[in-house]
């Protein structure tokens, strides 16, 4: 069976290092990146099975990442970071089918539980 | 005394001289009055002594014998009125006088009597009869013109009376109207100086209350006014900083989420991979670790510079740190209330000696107004560039928001002039604008109500002459 593969989108480079240590621990393929434009570009080249993004980022933000995804790409499960634990984008989130929702600080125990879900669910 | 007293002291004081001169002025009609009675009286004998002596003249011209009865009957007659008038009489011309006259009288009477008896009338007699009316008629004469001379001195002595007491009832009149005028307005200069120092927002207050009068009660109250409002305006202003801590609290809060984040996925990951991480490996974490709690540092420290009551404290400084961190620091405000912001920055700009803290303070004020001037889905632009003169570094901050009215726009830089209600102090422009001022720079507003404002700061460009000062 073929690895899963999850990309993480954070424009704090710690993020993206410890969630790939991490997650690569779990025998999940992972692909990082700083900003959402060259992740977007990604994905039209080839198919992941989770994105793990940030919300709040320069340039495109997490949420534009969400709804693209979720239209383009179905088959892809969404979870968001987020700084603002804020009730309206959590609400706009949910209705653009975001998978999970983590404020930050994440723990990357529950993080993994989440995507271990998203991917049983499949 | 208070200025009451001193208007009820003066009022008795013309009072009691009016009454005086009235009293005299009475009293001296009343002298009038008898003297006028007196000559009265004076006229009377002298009409009876003249009929006596007419009857004289018809008698020795005429030998016309009942005018001889005629005078007699006048003589009692004229004695009979004397002696019902004998008061008034004493009391004008004397007892002598009195007694002179009627001895007169009586020589007369004498005279008449022997020419009856004799009925003969020789020259001798006769010049004896005349003799005595002619004293009779010198009598009443003397006494008339001596009475009018009476008369007219009272009414000339009247006169004068009542001239010098109007003057000096207008001299003192004068006197106090002018000294209590003069100290109501004295007073009333000190307070409308205080007045006008206050609405300035001077708060000082005037010292050396000497008078314990009306005035000086409205100064102490005016005193305790100003001295209230200071300690309000102190407060105020300090609660108005807090309210700007907090805003930048917030945003120092959501600044600091990042590093412990880091921090926090830093830690999971080494205990999770620490059997399998070299030495180095945990070196490298831990230097991370250590990284992100300098920038927590970093964050804090700013924070705690701009809390920091401070003195002015001018420096030269790159005016687009400040920008920048102003912007950063509202990043978080920007985006929860989901508003555009754009920074256009002019790299080129000199330095210029300023405190960073109060411009800093000034800026966020800005960008605060602007947010709250906008619904969701506003744009704001900030930039920075040099003036058309050059002499000024200019920064505006402008919004998309609702506008300020023109008739309010004179008033948007006072002190407490907010349209928000409970929402704001009606301090941030105001606290700006003095900021500004102090930096000898101009802080101006242009705004189209519906379409959106634009505040511009200019601050000075330091020259040679403030370099040298300054160094
Ligand atoms: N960018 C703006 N757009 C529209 N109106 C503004 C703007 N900036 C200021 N005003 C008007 O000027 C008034 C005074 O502003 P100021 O900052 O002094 O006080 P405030 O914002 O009401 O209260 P505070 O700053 O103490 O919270 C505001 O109440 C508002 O009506
Ligand atoms: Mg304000």
């Amino acid at each position: 069976m073929d690895k899963h593969k999850i990309m993480v989108i954070d424009d704090e480079k710690i993020v993206c290092d410890m969630a790939k240590l991490s997650l690569e621990q779990e025998g999940y393929e992972v692909e990082t990146f700083l900003n959402a434009e060259p992740a977007l570009a990604k994905l039209k080249e080839e198919k992941f099975d989770v994105v793990v993004t940030d919300y709040k980022m320069k340039g495109i933000d997490g949420m534009d990442v969400l709804k693209t995804v979720r239209t383009s790409y179905p088959e892809t499960k969404v979870i968001m970071i987020t700084a603002f634990a804020n009730l309206e984008t959590a609400i706009e989130a949910l209705r653009a089918d975001v998978h999970d929702f983590f404020p930050k600080p994440v723990k990357i125990k529950e993080l993994k539980a989440s995507i271990e879900r998203a991917l049983g669910a499949k | 005394m208070k200025i009451e007293h001193r208007i009820t002291i003066s009022n008795i004081f013309n009072f009691i001289l009016i009454i005086i001169i009235i009293v005299t002025a009475f009293q001296n009609l009343n002298l009038v009055l008898t003297k006028l009675r007196f000559i009265e009286i004076a006229d009377d004998l002298n009409t009876s002594f003249l009929e006596m002596r007419l009857d004289e003249k018809n008698f020795f011209l005429y030998k016309d014998k009942t005018a001889l009865f005629d005078i007699q009957y006048k003589v009692d007659e004229t004695i009979h009125s004397i002696d019902t008038v004998k008061n008034d009489i004493v009391k004008a011309v004397g007892e002598n006088n009195l007694d002179q006259l009627n001895l007169d009288l009586q020589d007369y009477v004498k005279v008449i009597n022997e020419i009856q008896l004799h009925s003969n009338y020789d020259t001798e007699s006769a010049t004896k009869l005349r003799e005595a009316g002619r004293k009779l008629r010198e009598f009443s004469n003397t006494i008339r013109s001596l009475e009018r001379k009476r008369v007219n001195g009272i009414i000339l002595n009247s006169k004068r009376i009542l001239l010098h007491s109007s003057w000096i009832i207008l001299i003192s009149a004068l006197i106090v109207g002018h000294l209590i005028s003069r100290k109501i307005l004295n007073s009333m200069r000190a307070i409308e100086n205080l007045a006008l120092s206050i609405s300035e927002g001077n708060f000082k207050t005037i010292e050396h209350i000497k008078t314990k009068d009306e005035c000086g009660s409205v100064i102490k109250a005016l005193n305790f006014m100003s001295e209230e409002l200071k300690n309000r305006e102190e407060q105020l202003i300090q609660s108005k900083k807090l309210a700007s801590i907090g805003v930048i609290t917030a945003g120092v809060a959501h600044e600091l989420t990042n590093p412990v984040n880091n921090i926090s996925m830093l830690a999971q990951t080494y205990i999770e991979l620490y059997d399998k991480l070299s030495r180095e490996d945990r070196i490298e974490f831990m230097n991370k670790v250590e990284g992100e709690t300098d920038r927590m540092k970093e964050i804090v420290k700013n924070f705690l510079d701009f809390s920091k009551p401070k003195e002015p404290l001018l420096k030269e400084v790159d005016i687009n740190v400040v920008v920048k961190k102003a912007f950063k620091l509202m990043q978080n405000m920007l985006y929860i209330s989901n508003i555009e912001s754009k920074l256009d920055i002019d790299d080129t700009l000199p330095k210029i000696y300023i405190d960073e803290n109060q411009i800093l303070q000034v800026i966020v004020n800005l960008i605060t107004n602007a947010v709250q001037a906008m619904q969701k889905n506003g744009k704001i632009f900030i930039e920075s560039k040099l003036s058309k003169d050059k002499k000024y570094i200019e920064i505006s901050i402008a919004d998309t928001g609702k506008g300020i009215q023109p008739e309010l726009l004179p008033h948007i830089f006072d002190p407490f002039f907010s349209t928000k209600g409970e929402g704001g102090t009606g301090l941030g422009l105001s606290v700006s604008h003095g900021i500004i001022k102090s930096h000898k720079g101009n802080i101006t507003v242009d705004s189209k109500v519906g379409a959106g404002t634009i505040f511009t700061i200019a601050l000075p460009i330091y020259n040679k002459e403030k370099e040298e000062e300054n160094g």
